[in-house]
């Protein structure tokens, strides 16, 4: 079969529809995946011996393991353990929110202890409570600091829906692979599905940029 | 009982094994400005340490102004308003200008309205000589500048006592003048100040009493004039001879 580039305009309408649902899955998953990773990481920052221990927990559980495995443990195992069945789209969001979270919970530890504990010791010194030095002084230092890695965990999760073809959710990849098997054309499905990824990501990165450059990180 | 200020009553400080504070009483009146010298390890930064809570004490008890440490976060917040601390350090906010650093507590802590707290932000930094770099952050101050809006900062909250841990030992040597007079300024203005320092000079003009730590314990609790010409024992002879 010869390579016929223009082929690809046939089948982009539902390549889009596909990136819609990958789009959808990552923007979700990861506004859920950054506030239980800020929750986990400001547990293992501040947290007493339990709470730290518990979040410890968490996130090593989750690094330790492939997504592929913990997206068929929620989607297999979950309901025979628990007799919750949740639909594949459910799921995928879920994945990502518990998956970005463990890793978004590090970044932000991270990130609230290189925050020299001399600013924290100033801002109690002068009298305030511990909440405020974190909300005012700890925050806004370690959010500049954030950034970049958050950005990395952002590609990544992107990147990560594609797993979720083996639950059947219709993203991008598995969009893909249902044009491949009805009409075989691998160099342009794919190319053109490896193009639709990195513009995705390219603009995750130009957001980012942006942001970044905004900041100064201090 | 007394006026003091300051009241230490059999304090003890343990890490792990290790004492570092051996059952210290003193007592530190109003407007005494207190050196405190010894060898590195001595327990004179741990002593200061303990007075605004930085450091728990593990024995006796320690109040000031009328206030235990030991009465739990909220008191400690409020023996943190009356203690203020300079770092050797500075620790300044970095996203915060001059201004900002200095304003920030009265308005947050003592609840003066935005206005109010800048214009107490404008005149103390004017105190320090410092009312024209209000609006630089602490990345463009020098460090002696730096320390100066530290003290600022610290005297925003109107403290009844001011708390300073060897603050001119991280800075270059004609940097340390400008504080230390900020310093003297305030000693002559009748704040009570306890001061870690190995600014013998400074000890001598400023300072009126002097005390020398050891092993954990106030070795010598005199005049700094009398005490640093005449040691009154030979490690503290010794100790003055590597200052």
């Amino acid at each position: 079969m010869e390579v016929n580039w223009l082929i690809i305009w046939d089948f982009i309408p539902q390549l889009m529809k596909g990136a819609q649902v990958t789009v959808h899955i990552t923007v979700v998953g990861l506004l859920g995946g950054v506030v239980l990773g800020a929750i986990a990481g400001l547990m293992r920052a501040y947290g007493n011996t339990v709470i730290n221990a518990i979040a410890f927990v968490y996130i090593e559980v989750i690094r330790g393991t492939p997504i592929v495995v913990q997206v068929m443990f929620l989607y297999f195992a979950l309901p025979v353990l628990a007799s919750i069945r949740i639909d594949p789209m459910t799921t995928a969001v879920l994945a990502i929110v518990i998956n970005a979270g463990a890793y978004i919970a590090e970044i932000v530890r991270g990130a609230v202890l290189s925050i020299s504990k001399g600013l924290t010791e100033a801002g109690l010194a002068i009298g305030l409570p511990r909440w405020k030095v974190i909300r005012y002084i700890v925050g806004p230092l370690a959010f500049r600091r954030l950034i970049p890695p958050l950005g990395n965990q952002f590609i990544v999760s992107l990147k990560d829906t594609s797993l979720f073809i083996v639950i059947g959710v219709g993203e991008l990849t598995r969009t893909g692979q249902e044009i491949m098997a009805a009409n075989f054309r691998a160099v342009e499905n794919w190319t053109a599905v490896a193009v639709m990824y990195l513009i995705m990501t390219g603009v995750l990165s130009l957001m980012l940029r942006m942001i970044e450059k905004r900041m100064r990180i201090l | 009982m007394t006026d003091a200020i300051i009241q230490f009553r059999n304090v003890s400080k343990h890490f792990g094994p290790l004492k570092v504070l051996d059952e210290v009483d003193l007592d530190i009146h109003k407007g005494e400005v207190v050196v405190l010298i010894g060898p590195s390890g001595s327990g004179k930064s741990t002593l200061l340490r303990c007075i605004n809570g930085w450091e728990q004490i593990t024995g006796g008890d320690l109040i000031i102004n009328g206030m235990s440490v030991l009465g739990g976060n909220k008191v400690l917040r409020e023996i943190r308003q009356e203690a203020g601390m300079v770092f050797q350090q500075f620790n300044l906010f970095p996203q915060m200008t001059a201004l900002q650093n200095v304003a920030f507590g009265p308005q947050e802590v003592r609840g003066l309205s935005r206005k109010e707290a800048r214009d107490l932000a404008r005149e103390l930094l004017a105190k320090v000589g410092l009312a024209e770099k209000a609006d630089h952050e602490p990345s463009e101050l020098s460090g002696g500048q730096q320390q100066r809006v530290a003290i600022a900062r610290a005297l925003a909250i109107k403290p009844k006592v001011m708390l300073f841990d060897e603050p001119t030992s991280a800075l270059d040597p004609e940097l340390k003048q400008e504080v230390l007079n900020v310093m003297r300024t305030l000693a002559a203005e009748g704040m009570t100040m306890v001061v870690v320092t190995h600014e013998m000079g400074f000890a001598k003009q400023v300072g009126t009493r002097l005390i020398f730590m050891e092993h954990g314990k106030i070795a010598v609790d005199g005049h700094p004039r009398e005490v640093i010409d005449t040691p009154p024992n030979d490690r503290m002879k010794d100790f003055l001879q590597h200052v």
